[in-house]
């Protein structure tokens, strides 16, 4: 009697326990993933905290030094340029610029170009949309020389505009735009029509609302693109006010002949702070994002 | 074009104004003027310059380092592509369904996404260092002597670890997106249709994936292209030496550092052309493929 | 901006100008971190010796990245005033005449008395034209010697040696016994070819090394060198030599660390060696091939010179010689010198660094000078090369590929002639 009764539980034991091997196995994937994502990152933060003589001689390390609050104040409020104008709040704030004006005039021009693609009957619709879509696979590393004489012929070096503009000539966003709109149902249209909404109307008041969490997902998206730029920035910026975190970083690790201790922690604080910024939209942004995609490609 | 559109015309005209004129500045006319200079040979500071006819690309297809960088380049982008891919279709399958803790594997997974590709290639230098690298002493220890920048397959392995690393957030967000999109009437149906778990994965939820997957592939496909960039001109630390290089790493070694303006827009305009025809292939595919309502 | 606001200021308020109404230049460079913040400082301190001109240091990136950003600037007619040039861009830049403005005609013309003599023997003619005019202004010179780990020698019982013979038979086996790796460099390119023609006074290309008139061949394939380069092989798999890849960084660190017995490197790594290591060391000048020649030469400069952009109005071009005046006054050429270990580019800068004691404390910061100032050879002013970046690439590729097993020493060295002379005639092209 007790012996199968025992028998009986180690068989319900053995089943739950099986059960929930899987949800460990599960979980024990989920775990590694996460590991490999994000252990170099913390190296790179403990790292940091090190003097950077014992980073040349010991490389990554997994130990917390007492330098972080040293090379914090280095990183952020020492320059190290000679204008003293390029410490790592100018270049927070020239990377911010970057980002969010990329982000906002990619949507803009994305969605204005998008909506004409979709709503309109337009002779050259096909044309425009083939001139359009032909820049969506082209990087500007492989025109970066013509690109450069343009900004300098129209005076726009050491400029915003000259920063973000020439980036912005992709149609990422107005692809995206382009799918979202053919997925909204036609229905809508009519309806709007119906009730005397012109174009201008139908697009300010029932377009723009119901492509909130697409907008939200673009802005992330373009967000970290932008600010994570190096080779343009590096060309058009002669002005130590104006260069930005990827920038500096790649400045900083710039070493020659070894003559000199690169300013590792520095540089991996500094990395480490170039992050934080569009991990901080992505997360804040997490919700919005994952159901703007999910719209995206219905 | 939707049926129901509106028959105004100076609107959308207006509307794709800002959008034709900036890429008619900043991208056709640069490009239409690497085009010309792919016809000549030209002093970088723009004194001389002798017009070759069609001998920049002759040089280049004749040229065996060329195609062997445009091999490297085929491989590296099938490689980081299926990885970063597979890696993160099995993170989201299992981010999907597990019930405790998703939102916390999301936000950790998601974080590399905010990595820019240098910063991607420094991490990676320290991780792989020849002298004191964690994973370089992982696989001594393995038995594997691993030699960033010395030898080519494992220099090309880094590359390509170190791109891959970078591009799964972006396939695990949109994987993850499109299974939770999937509808719970169709996963208990399946449930009920079919026992096994991984039956149902590759029955119902992979096609019922696969316009994401499709999207996926051509955004990763440009992502190895072209945004590897900054991880390949790190990793290789400015030198290219006897290291792999993609193509568009070639054109900046070339034009950018070598000052070579002729030979470099030649390979710039054979990137535009196969740039050209796989954006034509692939909207062929996708108009066919994914079915707007 | 700041110099701007004021002027504005000065302006709107009629405040008599004069006190503001400096001239402003540019210089742009590649000097990061802290040779940067070196930089930095002799700019600053140029601005604060007088009151008539303002100079402004950029960062331009690498020195691939600067001189592309220099001449892309120059096409749009917004290049800087300097502009820092590497050794592999001279023959570019120089061969671009109206590109820039003779370093030696711009002080000349400004009143700054000039004389090539006052030099450095081994600096003298490596940016300037055929006819010994100086162009571009040697700035961070410096030229490979043999850094070496003072313990590690002394453990293995041997010197420093001076000829390659001497390393394979006498010092390499006692450093291998010793329990070291014997020997790394860290850029085959500048030590074990540039210089190993020099060294060696061996003509590199034709036409008097491109000095004369445009090279057309270079003469890289050369019996000499071949045997150099399976002499590494050799070694390498002998356990005497080890190559750590084509990054500069990567070869030093094992000497950095205490693996590494002795280190090819650039005199300006002296520096950064004080810094980064904590054994006691020294240098040698580069080893030569007693069967090429028994008269070793000086080496070439590497390092990178100064140019003046030509397309300056005439008040910034006096600006531009009064701060090379400055920059080669005895006193910031030691300062560079301390700093930075490269060499002091004049006699006068090299006599108040002896004076003040520096190489009786560091005797291994005079060796690169000393190599300099060996006696010259026909082939030691320097080569004119076009297209040099990516004949460098190709050597880096092929050498890499030699010392990795993947191809043979004839192999290489035709495929590198071969290349090479294909891209110096379509450099040829662009000069017509």
């Amino acid at each position: 009697m007790t012996d199968t009764l025992t028998a009986q539980s180690a068989a319900t034991h053995v089943r739950h326990r099986k059960i929930k091997w899987n949800t460990v196995f599960d979980h024990l994937v989920l775990i590694a993933g996460s590991l490999m994502m994000i252990v170099p990152l913390v190296l790179v933060f403990l790292t940091a905290s090190l003097p950077d003589t014992e980073i040349i001689k010991e490389g990554l390390q997994f130990k917390l030094g007492d330098q972080l609050g040293p090379n914090f104040q280095k990183a952020m409020f020492e320059s190290s340029g000679f204008t003293n104008e390029n410490t790592g709040m100018v270049m927070l704030k020239n990377s911010m610029i970057l980002g969010v004006g990329f982000a906002v005039g990619k949507i803009v021009l994305g969605m204005m170009a998008a909506y004409a693609l979709v709503y309109f009957r337009l002779k050259f619709a096909t044309f425009a949309f083939w001139i359009i879509f032909t820049t969506l696979l082209l990087p500007l590393e492989v025109r970066i020389l013509p690109s450069y004489e343009v900004i300098q012929g129209l005076g726009l070096m050491n400029t915003y505009t000259g920063l973000i503009v020439p980036l912005i000539a992709s149609a990422t966003a107005t692809f995206f735009f382009r799918q979202f709109f053919r997925s909204v149902p036609e229905e809508l249209v009519e309806a709007a029509r119906i009730d005397g909404a012109g174009p201008v109307k139908f697009f300010v008041d029932i377009l723009v609302p119901l492509s909130q969490t697409m907008i939200a997902a673009m802005f992330i998206i373009m967000f970290v693109f932008g600010w994570n730029q190096y080779l343009w920035p590096t060309m058009i910026t002669t002005d130590e006010g104006m260069f930005t975190l990827v920038r500096g970083i790649k400045q900083i690790v710039q070493d020659f002949e070894g003559s000199n201790i690169p300013e590792y922690g520095r540089a991996n604080l500094l990395a480490i702070i170039a992050v934080l910024p569009p991990v901080a939209i992505v997360v804040f942004f997490q919700s919005w994002f994952v159901k703007g995609l999910t719209e995206s490609d219905k | 074009m939707k049926r129901a559109g509106f028959a105004v015309t100076w609107l959308p005209m207006l509307l794709l104004l800002p959008q034709l004129s900036i890429i008619a500045v900043f991208f056709y006319w640069p490009a239409a003027h690497a085009v010309h200079s792919s016809f000549f040979l030209q002093d970088p500071f723009g004194f001389g310059s002798t017009f070759v006819g069609l001998d920049n690309y002759t040089d280049l297809l004749g040229n065996a380092q060329y195609m062997k960088v445009a091999g490297f380049t085929v491989v590296f982008t099938l490689l980081v592509t299926f990885f970063s891919l597979a890696i993160a279709l099995l993170l989201a399958v299992k981010a999907d369904t597990v019930l405790r803790g998703a939102k916390t594997y999301r936000t950790l997974l998601m974080w590399v996404y905010a990595v820019a590709p240098p910063v991607a290639g420094v991490i990676g230098i320290l991780m792989f260092d020849q002298s004191h690298g964690p994973l370089t002493e992982f696989f001594n220890s393995l038995g594997w002597e691993f030699k960033l920048g010395v030898n080519y397959n494992d220099t090309a392995f880094a590359m390509v670890v170190v791109s891959v690393w970078k591009q799964i957030p972006v396939n695990f967000i949109f994987l993850l997106s499109g299974l939770q999109s999937i509808p719970k009437s169709v996963r208990e149906a399946a449930l009920i249709d079919n026992r096994s778990a991984s039956g149902r994965f590759w029955d119902v939820t992979f096609p019922l994936l696969a316009p994401t997957g499709f999207f996926l592939l051509i955004m990763n496909i440009t992502y190895s292209l072209f945004d590897t960039f900054g991880v390949i001109d790190t990793v290789v630390k400015g030198e290219p030496g006897n290291n792999p290089m993609s193509l568009v790493y070639k054109v900046y070694v070339d034009g950018f550092r070598g000052n070579d303006l002729g030979g470099s827009s030649a390979q710039s305009v054979v990137l535009m052309v196969l740039v050209l025809a796989l954006t034509i292939f692939q909207f062929r595919l996708v108009e066919r493929r994914i079915h707007y309502t | 901006m700041k110099i701007n606001f004021a002027l504005a200021a000065a302006a709107a308020f009629g405040l008599s100008a004069p006190a503001f109404a400096e001239t402003e230049i540019t210089w742009w460079h590649a000097m990061g971190g802290a040779l940067g913040e070196t930089v930095n400082q002799i700019a600053a301190d140029f601005n604060a010796s007088q009151d008539d001109y303002t100079i402004t240091p950029i960062f331009k990136g690498t020195y691939e990245e600067t001189l592309t950003a220099g001449i892309a600037a120059f096409r749009a007619g917004e290049q800087p005033n300097i502009m820092q040039v590497f050794d592999a861009g001279a023959a570019t830049v120089i061969g671009a005449k109206g590109a820039t403005v003779a370093v030696e005609d711009l002080m000349k013309d400004n009143g700054v008395e000039f004389d090539i003599n006052d030099y450095i023997a081994g600096v003298r003619y490596f940016f300037a034209d055929n006819d010994g005019k100086m162009i571009g202004m040697p700035f961070n010179s410096s030229t490979p010697i043999m850094y070496f780990n003072e313990d590690a020698l002394a453990k293995a019982g041997v010197e420093a040696p001076a000829t390659w013979e001497e390393f394979a038979s006498v010092t390499a086996p006692a450093l291998k016994e010793a329990g070291y790796v014997p020997l790394s460099q860290s850029h085959l390119p500048w030590i074990f070819t540039e210089n190993f023609f020099s060294r060696h006074d061996i003509q590199f290309a034709n036409n008097n090394n491109g000095y004369d008139a445009p090279a057309t061949e270079i003469k890289v394939n050369h019996p000499a060198i071949k045997a150099h380069f399976q002499a590494l092989v050799d070694w390498k798999d002998a356990g005497l030599f080890e190559w750590y890849g084509t990054g500069w960084g990567d070869n030093a660190a094992p000497f950095e660390n205490g693996e590494v017995a002795m280190w090819l490197g650039s005199s300006g790594s002296f520096g950064g060696l004080l810094k980064k290591v904590d054994f006691p060391f020294s240098a040698a000048k580069l080893p030569y091939w007693e069967a090429v020649t028994t008269e070793p030469k000086q080496t070439f400069i590497g390092g990178a010179a100064l140019f003046a952009m030509a397309g300056k109005s005439a008040e910034e071009n006096k600006a531009t010689a009064e701060f090379f005046r400055f920059l080669t006054s005895e006193n910031t050429q030691y300062f560079w010198h301390q700093q930075t270990g490269y060499v002091p580019i004049t006699e006068a800068a090299y006599d108040v660094a002896k004076k003040d004691g520096h190489y009786d404390r560091f005797p291994a910061a005079e060796v690169g000078i000393e190599q300099l100032s060996l006696e010259a050879g026909e082939f030691t002013k320097g080569y004119r090369m076009g297209f040099y970046v990516q004949i460098r690439d190709v050597m880096n590729r092929e050498y890499g590929r030699i010392l990795t097993g993947e191809t043979d020493v004839d192999t290489a060295f035709e495929a590198i002639e071969a290349e090479a002379n294909k891209l110096l005639a379509r450099f040829a092209k662009t000069q017509g």
